[in-house]
């Protein structure tokens, strides 16, 4: 009983965690009774919560999938306008599952004939041809006597149509839609799909280079939002009984933005609560309509600069500092999930982290044991699963590629064979990242070719090259920066545990399975890099030697049969830096095949089986370690000496 | 025939002001990499200087310009600073800039709304009178040349700008690398400004010649931005010709819609015809530059 207590957070003030919601969701279900429940009001009610399925909506493409599709009012509108035409041609028969599942279908068109083109160029151009869709149906609706031009279709005048829901049971179903539609949103973004939102937020580069179809994606994540705002539609078009164009003027679509990010976009409840704000403002506060203009201007103005997460995530700090929320960044993840799924020794090794890490690393006590030079013997095998059915080595033929006129790779030719790690060094602005950019088809080729075995890559999309089995580190690491380390990892294991989108979203037995997979896989291998005390630290407040192990902990986690990595050196720790040379030498032993760019000679030569050195875009040398170290040349470019860097002993 | 040209005249007119909106985008872009949302409102309070000063106090048209001139280019400076710089020092993801500049969109419309009301503006006198000449049988206003002439010069003008001057080519580098003309010992923030300044110039232009050839009300600022936007997706970003090019072709495919299909739905021209290009050539007819990855 004490147990449970506890748990719940009595004793300290962690209940209000979810006491607050709680309280929330019981005022929203009693606001009837306590703001007046005449007919009148409850449409007014009906009305804002049918917008708030809109918020949520907008959330999931613009908070979570950094897709600005703005206009998303046009889509609810078109969503509207078919549920109510349907309904004034079919009064009979049609109720509220109906009209939300045709407003749903027509919306989902709609945005994919703003998103399919909108989404070639990317960025604010969707922004804005959507923008501009959300302009012209309005007013196009106004001048079309078939959806009753500018007085709209009133639906309480046609015959025969008589809703079989009303007053406040009707409310009720509408507030429990609003939940629906937010728990679903929930499911959404904590499951693969939603990951891959996240990652391509980030960085399209970053999400290709884990596999992720960028195109694919973001249409995605504009076509659910799209389906959930024509249901809106129809949710509307149902409590009103009405539509019009003025229902949804442009200026709406601005004032859900508002809602958005004043409540924090990429969260799940602070859209909702923005937008019950400044809609609830605009709907009830009628009297100040003429500045509201200018008050939700400037408020969106504000958050914009200075709040850009928005009212939760300052809300959420509080939180944190009265003891509300636990803090962020203690202990081992949030969620009971991964300590039952993860095989037992390494939930030992959990259990045990909290004093390996305050206490100095004690050798060999487990995988878990904290960064040491004998960590590493301890590392298990990883050997290739995406790309293993091919034997063939990585092959660069002939590679070059100009930026105007200059030659950044100039007719490199290299091999990484599996099992071996290539050495890829040279000076500054010699061509190494070009060169892997070039391997991630980030740049496409101006000549030459790029292979596994006899498989061409150089003419495919840059995500393909993931799922070929390539697997990649940045220069500057590329970490889903408001995730925590261990939720920047499982969307790699993701690539290769699979499932359909939907199961992970609905939570269908394979789905929960494998979703339960991918995080124990995931942290796994977050344990034996000895990251075990950040797991559920926010990406932002990793120092930056644990950010590219957090990084490398991605490549390794897609499991694939070639890693390239650039510069992972720069910025570690000594002990950081022995355990990159273990990982590399363990990939190496388990069949990896390695390409290593780094300025760190020394290390590439103890641990390479071939070094390339490129020099202004052209091969220099090429050759095992003892060879370079006799080679003159590349002593004479880097040293300007003319002797060899050492006489090989 | 007469019908067709007297639209593709009007669609010259009204494509010119697109065009100008178009290019006062790119010198924004060019310079800060920011797409400013709200051109559009600062034409539309151009748009209703040039009421005041002309319908109401019946000032001069060289007085009416000057003026126009000035509070358009001094809210743009008032956006840079309040809805743009904070984010031209921040690197990091999003599209923060893109909700500033829409807020401060927002913003303009409400104040003018409060200050001047619904109503729609009515037609101001030209600067060139109101008069029309006859050429092939087609009526063409003055204003109409007016537009036409403007566009023309301020876009060979800012080719010279940023071809011949020193200033005009630091202009061009600072937004794709801001670091790197840094180090050149270009200040940044300083262009910024700049290029606020002459986009500035530019937007009040564009009010001047609209305000005698459309009848406007405080609502149109958004429409005309969205529309510019569209020329400039239509000519391609980064490229001066292409403005101007997709600004005509888009004021003449909306004439054309209205003389050939419905007047009612003009809007939808641009719609169609956005959606086409993009599907077709996402470039741009004279596309010189993707737009960077967000």
């Amino acid at each position: 009983m004490n147990e449970i207590a506890q748990r719940l957070g009595f004793g300290g003030r962690t209940w209000l965690r979810w006491a607050i919601p709680v309280a929330l969701i019981v005022v929203l279900y009693i606001v009837p009774q306590l703001g007046g429940s005449s007919q009148f009001r409850l449409g007014e009610y009906e009305e804002v919560l049918s917008f708030l399925v809109i918020a949520v909506a907008l959330n999931i493409a613009m908070g979570y999938g950094g897709q600005y599709i703005l206009g998303i009012t046009a889509v609810f509108a078109v969503g509207a306008y078919g549920a109510i035409l349907v309904a004034k041609y079919h009064p009979q028969g049609i109720g509220l599952l109906a009209m939300c599942v045709i407003g749903a279908a027509i919306g989902g068109v709609a945005g994919m004939i703003i998103g399919l083109p909108a989404l070639r160029v990317g960025g604010f151009y969707l922004a804005l041809v959507s923008l501009f869709a959300a302009l012209a149906i309005p007013t196009v609706a106004q001048k079309w006597a078939f959806v009753g031009a500018d007085t709209g279709i009133p639906l309480y005048a046609v015959l025969g149509y008589t809703p079989k829901l009303s007053g406040e049971l009707l409310y009720v179903i509408v507030v429990s839609l609003v939940l629906l539609a937010t728990l679903f949103s929930w499911a959404l973004v904590h499951s693969r799909v939603g990951h891959r939102f996240v990652a391509l937020h980030t960085s399209e580069q970053l999400a290709t280079s884990i596999g992720i179809t960028a195109y694919r994606t973001k249409l995605l994540a504009i076509g659910i939002s799209s389906v959930l705002a024509g249901a809106a539609g129809g949710i509307y078009v149902y409590t009103q009984q009405f539509f019009a164009p003025g229902s949804s003027s442009v200026n709406f679509a601005v004032l859900l933005l508002a809602g958005m990010v004043i409540g924090g976009g990429g969260s799940i409840t602070g859209p909702l609560i923005g937008g019950a704000i400044i809609l609830g403002i605009n709907q009830f506060f009628t009297s100040l309509q003429q500045y509201n203009g200018i008050v939700f201007g400037v408020l969106l103005l504000l958050f914009a600069v200075f709040l850009p997460n928005g009212l939760l995530a300052r809300l959420n700090v509080v939180g944190e500092r009265l003891g509300i929320n636990p803090p962020r960044g203690f202990g081992v993840p949030g969620g009971r999930a991964p300590i039952e799924v993860a095989p037992a020794g390494v939930a030992a090794a959990v259990a045990a982290s909290s004093v390996a890490a305050s206490a100095a690393p004690v050798n060999g006590s487990g995988p878990g044991a904290g960064l040491n030079a004998h960590a590493a013997r301890q590392l298990p095998p990883w050997p290739p699963v995406i790309g293993a059915g091919d034997p063939g080595a990585l092959v660069v033929e002939g590679a070059r590629r100009s930026f105007g006129g200059v030659t950044a790779v100039d007719n490199v030719d290299l091999t990484v064979k599996r099992g071996q790690i290539h050495g890829l060094i040279g000076s500054n602005g010699s061509g190494k990242t070009t060169l892997l950019n070039l391997i991630s088809r980030f740049y496409s080729l101006d000549a030459g070719q790029i292979r596994i075995g006899s498989v061409r890559l150089d003419d495919k999309p840059p995500h393909a090259v993931a799922r070929a089995g390539i697997a990649r580190t940045f220069q500057s690491p590329k970490l889903m920066l408001r995730e925590t380390a261990l939720e920047n990892v499982i969307p790699a294991v993701e690539l290769r545990v699979r499932c359909l989108g939907l199961e992970s979203v609905l939570r269908l037995p394979r789905g929960i399975r494998v979703n339960r997979q991918a995080r124990a896989e995931a942290l796994e291998i977050l344990q034996t890099l000895g990251l075990h005390h950040v797991l559920a630290q926010e990406a932002s407040a990793l120092p930056h030697g644990t950010r590219r192990l957090v990084e490398l902990a991605r490549a390794i986690a897609l499991r694939p049969s070639f890693v390239l990595l650039d510069e992972p050196a720069a910025g570690l720790s000594p002990v950081e830096l022995e355990l990159l040379a273990e990982v590399c030498q363990n990939l190496a032993r388990s069949g990896v095949g390695v390409l290593l760019i780094e300025h760190n000679v020394p290390m590439v030569l103890s641990i390479a089986d071939t070094v390339t050195c490129l020099h202004q875009g052209k091969t220099l040398f090429q050759g095992t370690p003892e060879e370079l170290r006799a080679n003159t040349s590349v002593a004479s470019v880097f040293l300007g000496i003319d002797e060899p860097l050492e006489t090989p002993s | 025939m007469t019908l067709f040209l007297t639209a593709l005249v009007a669609g010259l007119a009204v494509g010119s002001v697109y065009g100008l909106i178009a290019l006062s985008y790119t010198v924004l872009f060019n310079s800060t990499a920011i797409f400013n949302i709200a051109q559009g409102d600062l034409m539309m309070a151009g748009v209703l200087v040039s009421y005041f000063c002309l319908d109401r106090w019946h000032l001069p048209q060289v007085v009416a310009l000057l003026a126009i001139i000035a509070v358009v280019v001094a809210l743009s400076l008032l956006e840079e600073r309040v809805a743009v710089r904070p984010f031209l020092r921040r690197p990091g993801i999003g599209l923060g800039w893109f909700i500033a500049t829409l807020a401060f969109s927002l913003i303009i419309e409400t104040v003018a709304s409060n200050i001047y009301g619904q109503n729609p503006v009515v037609p101001i006198p030209g600067a060139l009178g109101d008069g029309t000449f006859t050429v092939a049988g087609v009526h063409v206003a003055t204003k109409f040349i007016l537009a036409f002439v403007v566009m023309i010069v301020v876009m060979v003008a800012l080719e010279i700008f940023y071809k011949r001057t020193w200033i005009g080519t630091a202009m061009r580098g600072v937004a794709e690398d801001r670091e790197v003309a840094a180090l050149r010992g270009i200040d940044a923030l300083r262009i910024s400004r700049l290029a606020f300044v002459i986009a500035g110039v530019v937007t009040a232009l564009a009010a001047f010649v609209v305000a005698p050839i459309v009848s406007s009300d405080v609502t149109v600022g958004l429409t005309y931005g969205l529309k510019g936007f569209i020329a400039l997706a239509i000519g391609g970003f980064g490229s001066l010709r292409g403005c101007v090019i997709g600004g005509l072709l888009l004021g003449v495919a909306e004439q054309m819609f209205d003389l050939y299909i419905n007047s009612n739905y003009e809007i939808l021209a641009a719609l169609i015809l956005v959606l086409i290009v993009l599907a077709v050539r996402p470039s741009g007819l004279f596309g010189t530059r993707a737009v960077r990855e967000v």
